[in-house]
């Protein structure tokens, strides 16, 4: 199997894990391509090490960072009703409205969480891998994911404030 | 049942969550569980906010892959010219809104020169690292016409630095305006898609510079003056990466 080939065989994880970050099939598809031109351009260049996919996700999101560096903060903020990824198969009335919402609550989380928790959830990257491919400490990953989900918890109404947390101990607790 | 003990912290569940805890930990975990129900509520939210991810997004992976995608790995090499990738050309343009009062300031406030060159020098790097179809004017395939054409306009010789040795390769370079003449850019990219540009503009001061750091965010810049020429290195890495590849570029240029 020639690089290539093993490059083609990523496309279609490329494009789902693009499409969910730019939350638009065309646009997804042309961070995609804009990838895949740079995989080609550079493999000869890559490391020998290392696994091919995480690379490849690397670049795309090095790409994805570069374009929303300079995009308007307005420009992450989606209606629900133009939510342009519909839903893989087609679910209950009740069970449509939880994923819009989750939909739209996921479209306001920062684009380091949406990055990170889209390429752990939906791309199934174990921590190692998705540490490697968005370039940071594993322990920064770990709390970037809690995060992300607590921020889901809170947009989507799961929170309970009559269930309060437990005491989170301040930083430096004295009996340790 | 055992009274309550220290809560489950958020890393010890997204661990224990995605499986990612050797087992002894895992066990423990498993066993304060039991009698946190908050945290018990947490991990059944997760579960659905992952099958909600899944029913929301996995559509496009098994899908049919269009030619357009298939097609950048059947050519030889990428070709430029492709019909304009419409967010990137909106970004560009945005971009360049920015800089058209960027520099317009920079023009009206002409004190201090350093401060111009790493606003200038940023403002290019943001407006043209964004660039998929244009990012540069000439190519470093045309290496000859390059290095003519911008001594020509800069009215010195013009060589762009090689940053092989730190893994970035010249992807090509172009003219642009700045107060005291034209100045130019080049960009260059690494095997991972991370791009860095040098800003070489003419300064009216001819006084030499030190090293000296500018930044907005994550993107930083490291630039200094020789020789009537101003420059600047811009890239998003740490500032002691950032600075070596500068000396590199300094090396040469000297």
């Amino acid at each position: 199997m020639s690089i290539l080939d093993e490059i083609e065989a990523q496309i279609p994880a490329l494009r789902r894990y693009a499409h969910a970050l730019m939350r638009d099939a065309e646009a997804g598809d042309d961070l995609v391509q804009d990838c895949l031109e740079r995989a080609v351009a550079h493999h000869r260049a890559r490391r020998p090490d290392g696994s091919l996919k995480a690379w490849l996700f690397s670049i795309l999101i090095n790409r994805h960072r570069d374009l929303m560096r300079r995009a308007p903060r307005p420009g992450h903020l989606v209606a629900v009703d133009d939510l342009a990824v519909e839903p893989s198969r087609p679910p209950g009335q009740e069970d449509h409205m939880a994923l819009r919402e989750t939909g739209a609550a996921i479209a306001r989380l920062p684009d380091d969480q949406r990055r990170a928790l889209l390429l752990v959830v939906l791309e199934g990257a174990s921590f190692a891998e998705a540490a490697t491919a968005l370039d940071i400490p594993m322990g920064t990953l770990m709390s970037r994911l809690a995060r992300a989900r607590e921020a889901l918890r809170g947009m989507t109404g799961r929170e309970r404030p009559n269930r309060s947390t437990p005491d989170r101990h301040p930083a430096g607790r004295p009996d340790r | 049942m055992t009274k309550p003990q220290t809560p489950l912290s958020d890393e010890e569940l997204i661990g224990y969550f995605h499986d990612a805890l050797p087992p002894e930990a895992r066990a423990l975990v498993e066993a304060r569980l039991a009698g946190d129900a908050e945290a018990q509520a947490r991990l059944a939210d997760w579960a659905a906010q992952d099958a909600a991810i899944g029913a929301l997004y996995d559509g496009p992976a098994h899908a049919p892959v269009p030619e357009r995608l298939t097609g950048v790995l059947r050519r030889p090499a990428p070709r430029r010219g492709r019909a304009p990738l419409r967010l990137a050309a909106a970004l560009a343009l945005l971009a360049v809104g920015g800089a058209g009062g960027w520099l317009g300031h920079a023009r009206l406030a002409p004190a201090n020169g350093a401060v111009d060159l790493a606003e200038a020098a940023l403002t290019a790097h943001g407006t043209y690292v964004v660039e998929v179809i244009h990012p540069i004017e000439v190519p470093a395939t045309q290496r000859e016409h390059l290095d003519t054409w911008m001594s020509k306009r800069m009215g010195t010789q013009m060589r762009p630095p090689d940053l092989a040795a730190s893994g970035f390769a010249l992807m090509g370079g172009r003219i642009l305006p700045s107060g005291d003449g034209p100045a130019g850019l080049y960009m260059y990219e690494n095997a991972d898609g991370k791009r860095i540009t040098l800003y070489i503009s003419p300064q009216r001061d001819e006084a030499d510079s030190a090293f000296e750091y500018a930044g907005h965010g994550p993107t930083q810049s490291l630039y200094w003056k020789d020789g009537g020429l101003g420059y600047a290195v811009v890239g998003d890495m740490p500032r002691d990466r950032l600075r070596d590849l500068a000396i590199e570029a300094y090396d040469q240029l000297l």
